[in-house]
């Protein structure tokens, strides 16, 4: 019942192993989607690839629908899972930064691992970036830090921000999802093609 | 040509149909009549758990395994405080009713490596206590029948048989005074005192593991 | 010969198929461990062993890294960095299943292949930065955080697409 580590079904020391695991299979699909090349990736935001879109959207309304109906089905306690906590300004210039890097390079840290599994020469040299921008963050932590702690609303959910029902966001996040897949198929056809 | 065109349509319709079975989930999702859940046992399960008398452990049984030093016994003690440190069993741990569901006090009732023995004055602090914790689904959990009143009478103070009782009343008879004896009855009223207060240091620390829900982590 | 390697260049998997596999995978996780995927947290860990490695007092006279220095235990004894380790060996396999294993700079045909080396380091920087303040990237924040709708997720996840399409007016010339 529920998450089955913290419920201690599955005893602690498998965590890692399940973790290599997991992690197995989670680059397999991002690989075999096409996520390690950078091309694909930047395509979404040029409108000759939706790639990203369609993964990202899809692998959500799976994922938010599988998981509320096993707690419907009481196989899992949603409230036990693990919820990142919303530290608002942090989140919205952290996220405006890594647009700018996204474009810039072409990949996020997932995918960059991927493509430096593949040997793809400009992952590796985005994973060094990655590593020299965290050691930057390190060294100037003391003049970000009341940024990066700033405003923490806690753990919460979408659920306690808008006071909704979360069954109903669950739908309209599916309607929401389908429209955007019609809408990228839609632009794909008018924008000119690019062979990449 | 054309069997190019149906395939093509075919291809669009397969879509189509996986965007109607995604939207049917969520729509389901919405509509689906929510029930609210119960957390802990069934009410009837617990309802026949509060008749059955299988709780209860008398005081002869409880006095038994002290002497022969069961390691599987865990005294509780639901009194307040005051009551606690005039006068408790021996390694008994104190957790006044009030603070049954306190989360440090979780460790020990919640588990399934020691026998838990409840024990009040009388039955009472003692029956809410067990109520509570088998409502929540805790197991192995003894209420001390008659609670201390109870072993006063049996084992510290025990009644004397009649001539005409068979020989298993003896037989308890000399049992209970034993043990009192166990307990520190028998001698003489300034040792007593100084028994006891000599026990306390000597109270076992229990190191119960507790079987706590680990609260998952996360990050980036 | 060369004619079936052109083909199975771009063969890939339909994405719709991706996501939904993906999103079983995420249900997996959460249901196993109770905590979503991630990328940028094993970087971390791998930057903080190695500065504390070197450097051990400046490291602990950091507040940052102090954080994650615990006494007698490795920062790299981390869920993320086993399954960083995973994700590299499921791409590498994927990669050589499909023959797309090759030492190689993709670019858009229009630049030159240093122009965009300079660029990668140059985003893989800003990421780095962005992905600390914001306390995730996308596949753990995002992705893990719409799974369980939580708004640090949607608002992180929002941010990034939004700029990424202001920006990439920007950076045209590199792509298409």
């Amino acid at each position: 019942m529920g998450p089955l580590i913290p419920n201690g079904i599955i005893p602690e020391d498998w965590n890692y192993i399940i973790a290599i695991l997991i992690g197995f299979a989670f680059g397999y699909i991002l690989e075999a989607s096409g996520f390690s090349s950078s091309r694909k990736l930047a395509g979404q935001f040029y409108g000759y690839d939706f790639a990203v879109l369609k993964v990202f959207f899809t692998s959500a309304v799976v994922a938010v629908i599988g998981l509320y109906y096993m707690d419907y089905l009481n196989f899992l306690d949603i409230s036990m899972l693990f919820v990142q906590p919303t530290y608002l300004w942090a989140a919205i210039i952290g996220g405006m930064i890594m647009g700018v890097g996204f474009l810039a390079g072409g990949f996020c840290p997932g995918t960059s691992l991927c493509a430096v599994a593949i040997g793809k020469i400009d992952g590796i040299v985005f994973t060094i970036g990655l590593v020299i921008g965290i050691f930057i963050f390190s060294e100037s932590f003391s003049a970000l830090e009341p940024l990066f702690e700033s405003s923490n609303l806690g753990n919460i959910t979408l659920v306690d921000t808008l006071g909704v029902s979360p069954y109903w966001i669950i739908f309209i996040f599916t309607i929401i999802a389908l429209i955007a897949f019609v809408f990228s198929d839609w632009v794909r056809s008018k924008v000119k093609k690019v062979f990449y | 040509m054309s069997k190019k065109y149906k395939l093509k349509r075919l291809l669009v319709r397969r879509y189509q149909i996986l965007a109607a079975i995604l939207f049917i989930l969520a729509a389901g999702l919405v509509l689906l009549p929510k029930y609210k859940k119960n957390e802990g046992i069934a009410p009837d399960l617990f309802v026949k758990n509060i008749i059955s008398s299988e709780r209860y452990i008398s005081t002869d049984l409880l006095a038994d395994r002290l002497v022969n030093q069961d390691p599987t016994v865990l005294l509780i003690d639901t009194r307040s405080e005051k009551e606690f440190n005039d006068y408790a069993l021996p390694n008994a741990v104190n957790i006044p009713l009030k603070d049954l569901l306190n989360e440090n006090f979780d460790g020990y009732i919640n588990q399934d490596v020691y026998d838990v023995i409840l024990y009040s004055n009388e039955n009472f602090y003692a029956d809410q206590a067990w109520i509570i914790s088998n409502r929540l689904g805790y197991q192995n959990l003894y209420v001390l029948k008659g609670g201390l009143n109870e072993w006063f009478n049996t084992i510290i103070n025990p009644k004397m048989p009649e001539e005409t009782e068979p020989k298993e009343a003896f037989d308890l008879y000399s049992f209970r005074k034993a043990a009192g004896m166990y307990f520190g009855v028998g001698i003489v009223k300034s040792e007593v005192k100084k028994e006891i207060k000599k026990k306390k240091p000597t109270r076992k620390v229990i190191t119960v593991k507790k079987k706590k829900k680990r609260v998952p982590e996360g990050g980036c | 010969m060369v004619k079936k390697k052109q083909q199975n260049r771009h063969v890939y998997w339909n994405p719709y198929f991706g996501g939904f596999l993906l999103g079983l995978l995420i249900i997996l996780t959460f249901y196993l461990t109770g905590r979503g995927l991630g990328a940028s947290g094993a970087l971390k860990s791998g930057v903080v062993t190695v500065v504390h490695t070197i450097a051990p007092t400046h490291a602990e006279n950091n507040v940052y890294y102090s954080k994650f220095i615990k006494e007698g235990e490795s920062p790299m004894n981390n869920w993320l960095v086993f399954e960083a380790i995973g994700v590299l060996l499921g791409a590498f396999l994927s990669g050589a299943f499909t023959g797309r294993l090759k030492l190689k700079v993709q670019h858009s045909p229009k630049i030159t292949s240093r122009r965009r080396l300079v660029f990668a380091l140059i985003g893989g920087i800003l990421f780095g930065l962005g992905a600390q303040i914001a306390r995730g990237c996308t596949s753990g924040a995002a992705l893990s955080g719409m799974a369980v709708l939580s708004t640090g997720g949607f608002i992180t996840m929002l941010a990034i697409f939004g700029t990424g399409y202001a920006v990439a007016y920007f950076f045209r010339k590199n792509w298409i």
